[in-house]
C-alpha cells in the first residue's frame, strides 16, 4: 500500500510535533514525534513497508509492532483526510 | 503560538513583493519614496527554501499590489511546491478571470484577502482613487466566490466610511465572506503620520466596537461554544512576550530589507548581504526585539486598568519613536472599548 499527502494539505515540523494543515477544512491537526516523523518520511517514501523500514531503523520496537502502529496510524489519517492512498 | 513565540521558532513570514499598485490609496502605509535593488526570481527561490528549512509555515504575499509583481504567479507556485500555507493580500482589482483560476490552479492559496474602503462607490473610490475601483471589486469577489476560493475582506476604519460600517457588514454577509475591520489607521512605513488624519473619530470607533459587539452575541446565542478539551502543561515558567514580531514573525520589503513585522520597520538586514537563516539566527537587533516585546509586555501589565486591550509595538515606535509609548490612536481605541464595555448588550 502507498500514500501521499493530499493536494490541499500542508505540514512543518515544529520542535518535537508536527502542524498539519488541512486547507479545505480550514482544519489544524498537530501530531506527536512519531506522527511528525512518519508524515516527514512518506513525503520520500509512500510505500508503508518501506516506512516501517525506516521506522524499525529509528524507533526501539518490534518490526510487526511499529507495521500494526503505522498502519493504524496511516488509516486515521486517511481517514481524517490528510493522506490518500495511491496506485502501486 | 506561544511556542513559537518563546522558542524563536520562525512560524510566520509576510513578504511585500512589489510596492507597484493599480490603486492609489489615500492612506497606504508602504513608503513609496524606498529604493533599492529589488529581490530577484532566483533570491525568492532561494529564499522559500531557507524559510521552508527554517520550518516557516505561513507565507504572506502582499505588496503594494502583489499580482502586480511580474512572477507573482510563479514565486506563489515555488511558495505552493515547498508546502507552504499561502495567504494572498490584494486590493482585488484584477482578482477574475484567468488570473484568479490561475491563481487557484498554480499556488492553491489558503486565503485571500481584499481591501473594501466603504459600503458605496463614493467612499470605496474616494479612498482608492480610482473611479469604478468599488463596482469592480464587488464583482470580482462574486466571481471568485463561484471559484470556490476563501475570501476575507479587510477594511480600516476611517473618518470616510465610519457611517458606512453596517452597510460593509450587509456587503460582507450578503456573499458570506467574514468582514475585518481594523479600528486604526497607521502611520507610513517611513514614520509619516500624516496618514492619521483619517483616523476614525471616538464616535465612529464606539459604533464599531458596538456593532462588532452585537454581531458577536448574536453569533455566540446562533453557535453555542463547543466545549474544547483543556490541555495543561507542566513547562517552566518562560518570558512571556506580548507579540511574535521577530520571534515567530518576520516581514520583508521588495527590496530585500527585513524587519520584525509589518508595522515594526525597524532594520534587521538585507538579503543582499546575508541569509535569513543568518539574520534569524544572529541579528543583534533582533534579539533587541525580542528582548523589547517581553518588556512590552511587563510594562503593559504594570500599566494595570490604563493598558489597551490591542496594543501594537511597532506601530507605538513609528509614531512616537519608543515602543513602549501609548500612542494617541491607541489610548483612543482604549478608551471607546472601555465606553462600549459599559452598555448592555440588546437582545
Amino acid at each position: 500500500m502507498s500514500v501521499r499527502l493530499r493536494r490541499d494539505v500542508r505540514f512543518r515540523v515544529v520542535g518535537d510535533e508536527a502542524i498539519v494543515i488541512r486547507q479545505r477544512a480550514a482544519e489544524v491537526l498537530v501530531l506527536n514525534e512519531v506522527g511528525a516523523r512518519i508524515l516527514q518520511l512518506l513525503e520520500v517514501e509512500p510505500n508503508l513497508d518501506e516506512l516501517v523500514d525506516s521506522l524499525a531503523q529509528e524507533f526501539e520496537a518490534e518490526r510487526s509492532q511499529l507495521q500494526a502502529d503505522a498502519v493504524a496510524f496511516v488509516a486515521e489519517l486517511v481517514e481524517a483526510g490528510v493522506l490518500e492512498e495511491v496506485s502501486p | 503560538m506561544r511556542t513559537t513565540w518563546d522558542d524563536n521558532v520562525l512560524f510566520s513570514v509576510l513578504l511585500e513583493l512589489t510596492y507597484a499598485c493599480n490603486l492609489d490609496c489615500d492612506f497606504c502605509y508602504n513608503d513609496l519614496s524606498l529604493r533599492g535593488q529589488p529581490l530577484s526570481y532566483e533570491q525568492y527561490e532561494a529564499l522559500l527554501d531557507e524559510l521552508a528549512e527554517l520550518g516557516a509555515l505561513n507565507l504572506i504575499l502582499t505588496g503594494g499590489e502583489p499580482l502586480a509583481h511580474p512572477r507573482f504567479l510563479d514565486i506563489g507556485e515555488l511558495a505552493r511546491d515547498r508546502g507552504f500555507v499561502v495567504r494572498i493580500k490584494s486590493n482585488g482589482h484584477a482578482l477574475r478571470g484567468v488570473r484568479a483560476r490561475r491563481i487557484q490552479e498554480r499556488i492553491d492559496p489558503f486565503l485571500i484577502e481584499v481591501s473594501l474602503h466603504g459600503a458605496c462607490a463614493a467612499t470605496h473610490d474616494r479612498q482608492t482613487r480610482v473611479p469604478g475601483s468599488f463596482d469592480r471589486l464587488l464583482a470580482n469577489l462574486e466571481e471568485l466566490r463561484e471559484l470556490g476560493l476563501r475570501i476575507k475582506i479587510n477594511s480600516t476604519l476611517t473618518r470616510w466610511n465610519e457611517d458606512e460600517i453596517e452597510g460593509m457588514y450587509e456587503i460582507a454577509d450578503g456573499l458570506g465572506y467574514r468582514l475585518q475591520i481594523d479600528p486604526e489607521v497607521t502611520p507610513r512605513d517611513d514614520g509619516d503620520v500624516s496618514p492619521l488624519e483619517l483616523s476614525a473619530t471616538r464616535e465612529g470607533l464606539q459604533r464599531l466596537f458596538e456593532i462588532q459587539r452585537q454581531r458577536s452575541a448574536a453569533a455566540s446565542q446562533a453557535e453555542p461554544p463547543s466545549e474544547a478539551p483543556v490541555k495543561t502543561s507542566s513547562a517552566p515558567a518562560r518570558p512571556q512576550k506580548h507579540c511574535g514580531a521577530g520571534s515567530s514573525g518576520l516581514a520583508i520589503d521588495p527590496f530585500g530589507n527585513v524587519y520584525p513585522c509589518v508595522q515594526w520597520r525597524r532594520p534587521i538586514g538585507s538579503l543582499h548581504e546575508s541569509s535569513l537563516a543568518q539574520l534569524w539566527r544572529r541579528s543583534p537587533v533582533l534579539d533587541e526585539v525580542r528582548e523589547a516585546t517581553v518588556k512590552v509586555r511587563q510594562h503593559l501589565l504594570g500599566l494595570g486598568e490604563r493598558a489597551p486591550a490591542a496594543f501594537c509595538p511597532g506601530a507605538a515606535e513609528a509614531s512616537t519613536g519608543s515602543p513602549f509609548e501609548l500612542h494617541a490612536p491607541a489610548e483612543r481605541r482604549r478608551d471607546s472599548e472601555r465606553a462600549v464595555r459599559s452598555l448592555p448588550v440588546l437582545a
